[in-house]
Order: structure tokens, then sequence, then C-alpha cells
């Protein structure tokens, strides 16, 4: 008893938690309710106009399938649009996110205009650069490629220079004492230790793209929003329903493919 | 032949690593550096290649200055040597063969490494350094699937297809048992003989430097303490260096009982 006592004793006291933990939960709740109130976000009702969900889903279902067909066209567009976003903008992203991650960066002024403008792209909206580029380039796919490109490289170079940054700087630093240059180094010490990633990220990004390319439609560029913009406005719910339920296989499909080169990579 | 002239580095911070250190090491010597951790080991050996920049006095490698080298210049003295490192730094997500192809990056065209597109002679020269520590077989296997005294001897034979005259080696068997440790230093102990390259080798362990220097040079707070011949090396010398009492730590191998 007395032995274990003095064990107890002898270890230190428990850090006494911090009083700011008690005003920052303050602060998110009265934040919280405050900003319900603003919204006017309430439960009830929204359970409310739920249980009478029939007449809504009655505008949904059953899909109208006959316009499937007719589909096919738009999705190829929207598929090939996301392709090109894909491969444009995680190539892109290659370059910035070495220039911009802790490891690789050839200096620090280099490195923080890198993170600078990584910054600014990612601020933007997508729609922001859809409207930017339908204006520049015209209305079309081409218009929806170049701003989902862009969108792309935001969100790759955000991801991926992140990975680089926690990379082990060991093999790195062998290299460069072979005498190899900083791009050799890169290439050969670096890459493979974050390509794994890369193509993880990839795979995600083309799902992101699939998705917000049906959204860049609603501005004119390209691909399947065109449709969903205009049965959008004329309130055929049912026609809508297809072209929601035809994204979900795509994106699942995609999921599933991407989970399957993930695995022979790692 | 290397010529180190009042050298001193400094960190950012203030740490002293070097305090004004004179060394002149000829052509084909194996020397072994011992000195507690943070005595300026580490620090001596990565002012010889510049991965330290130096902030006073001179690093000449065969006769070229390090200290203040541009990029280009200095890449091409790394070129000449090799460097092993106590935790390996191996890719160890590519293969065995590939790490060794990283001795040969600064000779061959940066396009045709990038592709993966090696020449033929700087693979024989890969394939020749992997003969050489004795594994070979291992050439396609990924640098991960090996063990420590393994990763190490694909390290040494990374540096090798250098083709370097000088070879600095970071406490090369802090991380490995005993027998393997022995493995290691007879390996750099025989490239040394046979292809008369220059080694310069960190320890920590005392019965390790005895055994494999030429010569011993002992560092103390970043100031070159002691200098001679391995054989002349006795505990009295040791404890100087170290400033303290040998512990059983000082030594790799426990004596047999």
């Amino acid at each position: 008893m007395s032995t274990s006592a003095a064990a107890a004793s002898a270890r230190p006291t428990k850090p006494r938690p911090s009083p700011w933990r008690w005003v920052i939960v303050a602060a998110v709740v009265a934040f919280t309710w405050f900003a319900a109130e603003q919204t006017r976000f309430s439960i009830p009702e929204l359970i409310e106009n739920f249980t009478r969900a029939n007449d809504l889903a009655k505008e949904f279902w059953p899909p109208a399938w006959e316009v499937a067909r007719g589909l096919v066209d738009p999705f190829l567009e929207t598929i090939q649009i996301a392709v090109i976003g894909t491969i444009v903008g995680c190539g892109l992203a290659i370059p910035l996110s070495f220039l911009a991650a802790y490891p690789t960066a050839p200096g620090t002024a280099v490195r923080v205009i890198s993170r600078f403008s990584m910054n600014i792209l990612r601020t933007m909206p997508d729609l922001f650069w859809a409207i930017l580029f339908a204006t520049a380039v015209g209305f079309g796919p081409f218009a929806g490629a170049v701003a989902l490109s862009i969108f792309a490289l935001a969100i790759m170079a955000k991801l991926f220079s992140e990975t680089v940054d926690a990379i082990e700087t060991g093999p790195l630093e062998a290299v460069r004492a072979t005498g190899a240059s900083r791009f050799q180094a890169v290439r050969r010490a670096v890459w493979p230790q974050v390509r794994p990633n890369f193509v993880a990220y990839a795979f995600y990004i083309f799902e992101l793209l699939i998705r917000a390319s049906v959204v860049l439609g609603l501005v004119g560029a390209g691909g399947v929003g065109t449709s969903l913009n205009r049965w959008r406005q004329f309130f055929q719910y049912d026609r809508v329903m297809v072209l929601v339920l035809i994204t979900l296989v795509i994106v699942l499909t995609l999921e599933a493919v991407g989970a399957l080169v993930r695995k022979r990579l790692s | 032949m290397i010529e180190l002239r009042d050298l001193s580095v400094v960190y950012p911070g203030g740490v002293v690593g070097l305090d004004s250190v004179d060394l002149t090491i000829p052509d084909g010597q194996f020397v072994v550096v011992v000195g507690l951790s943070g005595a300026g080991k580490s620090t001596l050996l990565r002012a010889i290649n510049g991965l330290v920049p130096a902030t006073s006095g001179s690093v000449k490698v065969d006769g070229e200055e390090v200290v203040g080298a541009h990029e280009r210049q200095l890449r091409d003295i790394r070129s000449r040597i090799g460097m092993i490192f106590q935790t390996f730094n191996l890719v160890t997500r590519t293969s065995v063969l590939n790490n060794v192809l990283c001795g040969r990056l600064s000779q061959v065209p940066t396009w045709r490494s990038t592709l993966g597109l090696w020449p033929t002679k700087d693979k024989d020269i890969a394939f020749d350094a992997l003969t050489r520590v004795g594994i070979v077989e291992k050439a396609y296997v990924r640098a991960s699937d090996l063990s420590g005294g393994q990763q190490q001897r694909v390290a040494i034979a990374r540096a090798l297809a250098q083709k370097p005259t000088l070879m600095l080696a970071d406490e090369p068997v802090a991380s490995l048992d005993p027998p393997t440790s022995h493995q290691v230093m007879r390996y750099l102990q025989r490239i040394n003989r046979e292809l008369e390259i220059t080694t310069l080798v960190n320890l920590h362990f005392l019965d390790l430097a005895k055994e494999y220097a030429e010569r011993i040079i002992g560092l103390r707070e970043g100031k070159l303490v002691f200098d001679g011949a391995g054989d002349d090396v006795d505990d009295d010398v040791f404890r100087d260096i170290y400033g303290r009492s040998l512990t059983a730590d000082d030594i790799l191998e426990t004596p047999t009982l």
C-alpha cells in the first residue's frame, strides 16, 4: 500500500486543461445557434417537408428513361472535358507542387511565390473560372475543359505539395550527395516516394471533375449540364433523375477502378 | 588528397559544428573519426562534400575548392565523392538497381535518367558495384524488402557506382547488429584497399575504430584533439578525446566472459 502510494506521488501532476477550452466551446455553440437563426434552419420544418415528400418523389419518379439515349453524346462530352481537365491540371500540378514544397523548393522566394499562386488559384470557385473562360474563348466544351484544368490544378497542387512536404528527406540528401542535379534528385529520390499518392489523388480529382462538369453546363460550358439546365427550368425532374442516376453509376465505377489501381500500386 | 585549412562551421542559431580544423588526408588512407555525438563528426564529413556549407576556412578535394563553389562545380566535386549514411537513405519504394543507378546520375543525360533509359555502360557499372558488395542477385528486388545490412551494402554500391576517389561514411554501422557491422566494415576496408579509394568513416564504437583504422582522428566540441595512427591509440587516448571515462556503451562487442 505505502509503496504504491509513494509511486503515485512520484508521478507528475496531470497538466490542467487550458481555460480557453470552454471559451472556444461556448463560441462554437453561440455561432452555430446564431447561424441557424439567420438561415432559419429548422429541423421540425425539414421533417415536416420530407413527410409530405410524396409529392416531391412523384416529380422525380419514375425516371424518364426515354431521354437516356439522347444523353449518350452529352455524357461523352462531359467525360472528355473531365479527362482533359484531369490530365492537364494534374500534369501542371507536378512542377508547381515540387516548387512549393519545403524539401524540394529551390529557394525560399520560389517556394513562397508558388504557395501564394496556389492559394489564389484555390480561392476562386470553379464556376468563376468557367464564366471567365466562357467569356474569353466562347461558350462550349473548350471553356469547360480549361476551367476544370485550373480547378484540378488548384486541388492537386494543394494535396500533392503537402504530400511532398512529408517525405523522408534522407534519400534526397543521399542522391544530391552523388552530384545529381536538383531535378534529377527529385525525379529519382522523391517521385518514387509520392507516386502512389499522386495516382490516388488523380482518380479522386477525375471524380470531382465529372461532377463539376455537370454543374459547369449550367453556365454553358458544355456537357450534360446543358440538358440539366433545360430540364430544371421546365421542372422535368423525372428527366433530371435519369441524369443523376447515370452520374452516380459513372462516379461509382470510377471509385472502383481507382481502388483497384491504388491496390496494384501500393 | 583532402586538405582542410582553418575550417569552421557555425550553424544558424549559433551552434558551433567545427572550430578551425586543420587536416590533410593523403590518397588511399583509411581514416576513422571518433568523438562523442555532437562533437562535429557529421559536420566534418558534410563540409567535405558541401552538404553543410563552411562558415570560414578552406576545403580542398583533389585540389578543388569546395567552400564557395557554385552549384555546377559543387556537383562535379560531389560526383567523385561517395557517401554512406547511418540510416542507409535508400529510396525504399524502388528497386535495388534503380537505387544503385542513382550513383550514375551525374554522368548520364537528364532526359535518359528521367525516362529510365540508362545507357548499357552505366547499367554495367551498377551491376559491377552490386557484385562487389555481394548482392547482385537482389538487383530487381524492392529496396524495402532487404535487411538493414543488405540495404547498407546497396548504399555502398550506389556510392561505388559513382567511381569515386573518396568515400565518406557517416556512422555506417550504428543501425546494425555486431556481426553485420563487421561485415559492412570489411566491405569498406576491402574497397579502400582494392580500389584505392580514400575512406573517411565516423564511428563511435572504439573497438571498431581500433580494429579498422589506419589513422584515427579525434574530435571534441568541434576541435581536432587527436590525430595519430590506429595502432598508437589506447584507452587513455580515447578517454582524452571523450573527456570522460569509458563505458560499455563505447564498445560494440561485450568482452567475452
